[in-house]
């Protein structure tokens, strides 16, 4: 019995170490800096402080203005989302019906989720250009409207990271989406067909009922993974641009502590952003009942 | 095998490859090991490699790893691991990162480790020294831009912002519109960047500090001059794209669909390489203002890790003692065309006879050396987002000038608290 339970703390061990190290440890760390004055002159004999960069966030005014970027977050993370579980799902729903060529398109629809990130982002922001980028290219020759200043402007620069977010992070979903549909039994859709039912009745109460278990941490997950994405913002709007009206609260972070080098700031920041999701997360849980069996 | 030998087994493994990971970063303390981190372009970097190369062949069992990071990403990198004592044992790049290296404590004096009569050797503005510390030694000077253009389209570079308005609009002539915009723009640049509005801000007379250079200086004047004439250049002129980036100008400037780009000393030799046959002139002096305008110049060398301990001191200065030497620069001069800090390169006829590096040398002379102080960090975001603004059309230029010099008093008050 002693054997027994020393064998499995050794082999718990390393799996702690890693976590304190790579968790633990910067969670505290940041959790410290956040009521402290660490900045660019501060660096080495920082003091704690209390609440004063947090008080700092919420009162004082800031460029760019906190609670734009917050709302700018909001908008990011829903619209992503939706378009990302919306398109995810309609194409799963297609790919899991006898289609010709179904592997095939399903390795065509699973690309945008192998390109690396930051290749993605770049790309697009080239297709962004106004004059010489793919997109305005085509809607001036095959829709015949003016070209857009995707990048100068920044309701259509935001848009443009939205655009590229939302291609980059629809397979995922899809991919999730399919693989619940095919765990489905097909005897229900059998009874259903029987009772007459249409494709619409069996959607609604035999498909979304269904995947529903798997979709609520999918979604969960994409709303933490949308919410803290740095990188496609980051990248596609270089640095927030224009005039850092592109921010999202995780690029303010970014920006804050590594342009600006207010360590304590950001990492109060980072504490404001923990806490909104997973404020988020136990709701969406527990309202959404996820945890509950589908059948 | 009993389940406690596995278990062991187990986390020796674990415990090893932790420590594997521990040794992907510079090891100070490995005293043949050294790390370099710069921000090298792809020509500048195989030069590095060729002369690392030749400096292990001339010592063996010395190992010199060299590591590529963007410009931002090596500054902010380099002081985030010195912070933790580790990072590369040198640090290479610009000098207006020695500000922040200097008030982080990560980069450490120079001056103790080499006699007086090395630094003698050096052209004075080779030598960075800040707060009374020599903190870097450059192998370049300049770093600053000029006006590249294109001897296909342009035979003789003008010289006044007048000449380069009519050079430009004759060309767009010359080879006529598609879809409503030139096949080849007169002139084009990254105007997103404030670096490279600053030859237009001092071309209309201002300057980013006051004169006790820590205090900004943005709502004035000059500022709301120039960020009016740049703003005239693409809406008035129409001599510029609508959208130009740093890749969207380069890359224009590469295919022949611009016949001048304003750039730095970095980018010339790539144009060579491509087969493009470019002249260097110095920026068009403003004709409304009479001044020549001044693109920030600044050396771009080696800085020490504050982490480097006596120990590994001789190899890391053994090095770059060598890549500093007169036959590294030379080489680098004549595949660059970059300005050398050594004196006696001056008097070489590689260089006295190379037009590119004579040209460069003249815009140089016009330019103004690049502020060290932290403070330079403050005004480079407050002007980002007010000439991002007025080039997009959200702001005036006097709405933005003012809003510049808040920011930056703001951001210099946050960095100070």
């Amino acid at each position: 019995m002693v054997r027994n339970k020393l064998f499995i703390s050794l082999l718990v061990i390393p799996s702690f170490v890693i976590l304190a190290a790579v968790v633990f440890y910067p969670f505290v760390y940041n959790v410290v800096i956040s009521f402290a004055n660490m900045n660019l002159y501060k660096i080495h004999d920082w003091n704690l402080i209390g609440f004063k960069q947090y008080i700092k966030i919420f009162t004082e005014p800031s460029q760019p203005d906190f609670y734009s970027v917050l709302f700018k977050t909001v908008i990011w993370t829903f619209t992503n989302v939706f378009f990302h579980v919306v398109i995810g799902v309609s194409l799963a729903l297609m790919l899991n019906q006898n289609l010709k060529g179904r592997s095939l398109f399903r390795t065509l629809l699973i690309l945008p989720w192998a390109i690396p990130q930051y290749i993605v982002a770049l790309t697009f922001r080239g297709m962004f250009n106004y004059e010489y980028g793919a997109i305005n290219l085509m809607i001036t020759k095959y829709l015949n409207v003016p070209a857009v200043e995707w990048l100068k402007d920044p309701v259509n620069a935001f848009v443009a990271c939205i655009i590229t977010n939302v291609w980059l992070g629809f397979p995922f979903m899809m991919v999730i989406a399919l693989g619940a549909l095919q765990s489905i039994p097909q005897e229900l859709y059998e009874a259903a067909d029987m009772d007459g039912a249409k494709w619409y009745h069996k959607l609604r109460t035999i498909t979304l009922p269904l995947i529903r278990p798997v979709m609520i941490p999918a979604i969960t997950l994409g709303v933490i993974w949308t919410f803290n994405n740095l990188n496609i913002v980051w990248l596609v709007s270089n640095m927030g641009e224009p005039s850092d009206t592109t921010h999202i609260l995780v690029s303010y972070v970014y920006k804050s502590a590594f342009n600006y080098y207010s360590f304590s700031y950001a990492a109060a920041i980072s504490m404001v952003i923990f806490v909104i999701l997973l404020t988020f997360s136990l709701m969406f849980m527990k309202s959404s009942r996820a945890t509950e069996p589908a059948y | 095998m009993p389940k406690i030998a596995y278990a062991a087994v187990f986390v020796s493994l674990t415990l090893t490859a932790l420590k594997g990971v521990g040794c992907v970063g510079a090891r100070t303390g490995d005293i043949n090991r050294v790390v370099i981190w710069h921000q090298m372009r792809p020509d500048e970097r195989s030069i590095l490699q060729r002369q690392i190369k030749a400096y292990m062949a001339l010592n063996p069992g010395v190992e010199i790893v060299e590591l590529y990071k963007e410009t931002e990403d090596v500054r902010n990198a380099f002081v985030t691991a010195a912070l933790t004592r580790r990072g590369p044992d040198l640090v290479y790049g610009p000098s207006d990162a020695v500000g922040i290296y200097v008030a982080t404590k990560t980069i450490q004096p120079l001056e103790s480790h080499f006699p007086g009569e090395f630094f003698s050797q050096f052209d004075s503005s080779g030598i960075l020294s800040y707060q009374g510390h020599v903190y870097q030694i450059a192998d370049k000077i300049g770093n600053h831009l000029a006006l590249v253009y294109n001897k296909k389209y342009v035979q003789r570079p003008p010289q006044t912002d007048v000449e380069l308005i009519e050079v430009s609009k004759r060309i767009q002539r010359q080879y006529g519109y598609v879809g409503g915009r030139p096949k080849v723009y007169g002139l084009t640049w990254n105007y997103t960047e404030p670096f490279f509005f600053i030859p237009f801000f001092t071309g209309c007379g201002g300057w980013v500090f006051q004169e006790d250079g820590v205090t900004p200086s943005l709502d004035d004047s000059a500022m709301i001059a120039a960020l009016k004439y740049v703003r005239s250049l693409r809406d008035e002129h129409k001599i510029v794209p609508n959208e130009s980036d740093y890749e969207i100008a380069d890359a224009l400037f590469k295919d022949g669909k611009a016949a001048m780009i304003i750039n730095g000393d970095w980018s010339w030799a790539g144009y060579k390489e491509l087969g493009i046959d470019i002249g260097v002139t110095p920026i068009p002096k403003i004709v409304s203002t009479s001044l020549w305008p001044a693109p920030m110049t600044s050396p771009k060398g080696f800085s020490l890790n504050a982490n480097v301990g006596p120990e590994k001191l001789p190899r890391v200065l053994s090095i770059l003692t060598f890549l500093l030497s007169e036959e590294n620069q030379l080489e680098t001069t004549k595949e660059l065309k970059t300005a050398p800090t050594l004196k006696t390169l001056y008097k070489n006829p590689a260089v006295r006879s190379n037009e590119i590096l004579q040209n460069s040398l003249v815009q140089i002379g016009y330019g103004r050396p690049m502020p060290v102080v932290p403070e330079m960090r403050a005004v480079w975001d407050a002007m980002r987002p007010g000439y991002q603004a007025v080039m997009g059309g959200a702001s005036t230029p006097e709405e933005s000038a003012k809003s510049m010099q808040q920011l930056a008093l703001r951001r210099i008050k946050e960095m100070n608290e």
